[in-house]
């Protein structure tokens, strides 16, 4: 239980007889979106190695980050990760699967190719210049092709985005599409404790601070004045 | 012998017109271009009867790059950093195979120390691409853990060329007239520390799959390719290998320092999927002694000839170069009008011959065994795009 409310977005309130877990709706939904992603396997060249072999891989395991569960079927996964060269004679199926993607969905594109068409940019009949020509694209992970570690990144970078995205009042409000590239210079050692902080500073929600962010009724704020008592000493028992 | 070329309707056509029962309807089933087990975007049309497969026409262009077109707007020194992502897992040996080709067309020689490295790379790389194919087969047949086990193992050798090379998957190390960076100062002793970690590995990779009584039912007497198919469809490599012809580049027309290593060339007897497996776990056995030969003998010198600008100029002429990747020949043809771009760059690769191997294999097998098959094929995409 106290797993669930240290991470859970919302406070504990003291009831007599027990304690009792507020939240909003879209928060827990939101949150519950971000960290079960579902990826579907498409991977046309080069990338797919790194991003769909290697992360599923015992060494930097997707499953951390609870988007291991890879999907064949579009209709069965939320995460198009785009690993690979987009070609005119696949531009076609690319868009079909992006329509059979249930809502809501999200898009990653890994590498040069997918980006801007990569090393194919010039004098290319076939390429297709950017996935984004054919769907929208959420966050882009720079590389050629990008190490396990950028797609982390990546990956924290659209989690990020969901928890603070779209709501059940305003659908389908998106942000705006943004680069998560690693900064230059790092070492090996250097990326793998920035991913451990960022790991745990993005999968633990601070209570107290998600308290204060939201915007309560004036009843409710009054009631858990004492709040921080009542998350330390709540947290152990059962509600 | 007379070759056919005719287009996929009429492939369909003619299919659709014989072995026509009064029983059974025989129907077509499109596998891919998206499919978990096709290993990227390979499209096949399947003509089944029930479960069995009755025509298998492979269809592609779903990844081509037109890297041969982009080559001719090139020079030689950047033609060979497309050919990465041909065949993405044996990199180096398809830098190999472009700078083989132009040193020879431009007479340019390389000290041994260059050939020693480049030997040694190609046989780590060789490994690695064994890795991931024997994962993949076996998730390929359903088994999750083989894919574990063998990305593990790869991640270990992984650190270890990414030490020197600085990439860990399109390498860009070999360059016409030697390579990119000298060898790191641990780079022999972490090699050597590989090798005493992975020669026990391998005996468990025969407990865990090899050994096996499920993948040895789902492999043996599936996908029978006679010797004289896979010479007639030109298929190399391991396929052919397997098949029971022992033709291998490294053996029977050296390069690099091959000669002067001392390692044996498996062959296969039936020609199955299950021979096609077992070539390439000893292939990697192999590669393991080849390594180990070779790593102590590494002679001092440069890394690279002299310093190369990007103006390698070809004498006119038409110059074509082979040799032994992980699945097989890579044919690189330059046809040279005496400039510093190539008038036309053409790639043989061996993906594409044993691609079209997998209809003879197939035909009146079920469609479960066409996927063990494929698997044991070791297929890359994008290679047979290019």
């Amino acid at each position: 239980m106290g797993v669930v409310t240290d991470k859970l977005p919302g406070a504990l309130e003291k009831v007599p007889g027990g304690n009792v877990l507020v939240t909003r709706f879209d928060e827990i939904i939101n949150w519950a979106r971000a960290n079960s992603l579902w990826p579907l396997t498409f991977g046309t060249s080069c990338c797919a190695i790194e991003m769909l072999m290697a992360t599923g891989g015992p060494r930097h395991d997707l499953a951390r980050f609870g988007a291991e569960v890879a999907r064949p079927s579009p209709r069965q996964a939320d995460l198009l990760i785009l690993a690979g060269t987009i070609v005119k004679r696949m531009a076609p199926r690319l868009r079909t699967l992006y329509e059979q993607m249930a809502e809501p969905r999200y898009v990653i594109a890994t590498g040069a190719c997918t980006i801007s068409g990569g090393p194919f940019i010039y004098h290319s009949y076939t390429t297709v210049r950017g996935a984004d020509e054919i769907i929208p694209v959420d966050v882009y992970v720079p590389g050629c092709p990008p190490r396990p570690e950028q797609l982390f990144h990546g990956l924290l970078t659209l989690q990020k985005m969901i928890k603070e995205g779209e709501t059940i009042r305003e659908p389908g409000v998106r942000r705006k599409p943004v680069i998560s590239a690693l900064p230059e210079g790092v070492t090996l050692e250097d990326i793998q404790g920035q991913m451990k902080e960022l790991l745990v500073k993005e999968n633990v929600v601070d209570v107290q601070h998600a308290v204060d962010k939201l915007k309560w009724p004036s009843g409710l704020n009054e009631r858990s004045s004492g709040k921080s008592d009542a998350n330390e000493s709540g947290a152990g028992d059962g509600t | 012998m007379t070759i056919e070329v005719s287009s996929l309707k009429e492939l369909v056509e003619q299919a659709s017109g014989d072995d026509r029962s009064p029983d059974t309807q025989e129907y077509f089933v499109n596998m891919g271009p998206q499919h978990p087990s096709t290993h990227g975007v390979l499209r096949l049309v399947l003509k089944l009867d029930g479960e069995r497969v009755l025509r298998c026409i492979p269809v592609l262009g779903y990844i081509h790059r037109s890297i041969e077109k982009i080559s001719e707007h090139m020079n030689y020194m950047n033609c060979v950093h497309l050919t990465d992502r041909m065949d993405y897992l044996s990199s180096i040996m398809n830098n190999w195979a472009v700078s083989k080709a132009v040193e020879e067309a431009a007479g340019i020689e390389v000290n041994s120390r260059i050939q020693y490295i480049r030997t040694i790379f190609a046989e780590l790389e060789r490994i690695q691409s064994h890795q991931l194919w024997w994962g993949v087969l076996g998730m390929d047949l359903g088994a999750f853990t083989p894919f574990l086990y063998g990305i593990r193992d790869r991640e270990v050798l992984n650190d270890v060329m990414e030490e020197t090379v600085g990439a860990r998957l399109t390498m860009n190390y070999v360059l016409p007239g030697g390579l990119m960076a000298d060898i790191h100062p641990n780079f022999v002793h972490r090699v050597k520390e590989f090798i005493k970690y992975f020669r026990p590995k391998l005996d468990e990779y025969d407990d865990l799959l090899t050994n096996n009584v499920i993948i040895q039912e789902r492999l043996r007497n599936v996908g029978v390719l006679s010797a004289q198919t896979a010479v007639q469809y030109g298929a190399t490599g391991p396929v052919l290998r397997g098949s029971g012809v022992a033709f291998d580049l490294r053996k029977d027309h050296p390069y690099g320092v091959y000669d002067q290593a001392d390692f044996e060339v498996p062959v296969g007897t039936v020609g199955d999927s299950w021979d096609r497996y077992w070539v390439r776990v000893e292939e990697m056995r192999q590669s393991l002694n080849i390594v180990e030969q070779l790593l102590d003998n590494i002679p001092p010198g440069d890394f690279l000839v002299k310093k190369l600008n990007s103006k390698i100029k070809i004498p006119e002429g038409r110059y074509y170069s082979q040799l032994e990747t992980a699945r097989g020949i890579l044919g690189v043809f330059i046809a040279s009008d005496k400039k510093d771009e190539p008038y036309r760059m053409h790639y043989r690769s061996p993906n594409f011959n044993n691609l079209w191997c997998l209809e003879p294999m197939i035909k009146g097998d079920y469609i479960a065994s066409l996927i063990g098959a494929m698997s044991s094929l070791d297929l890359v995409i994008p290679d047979i795009d290019r």
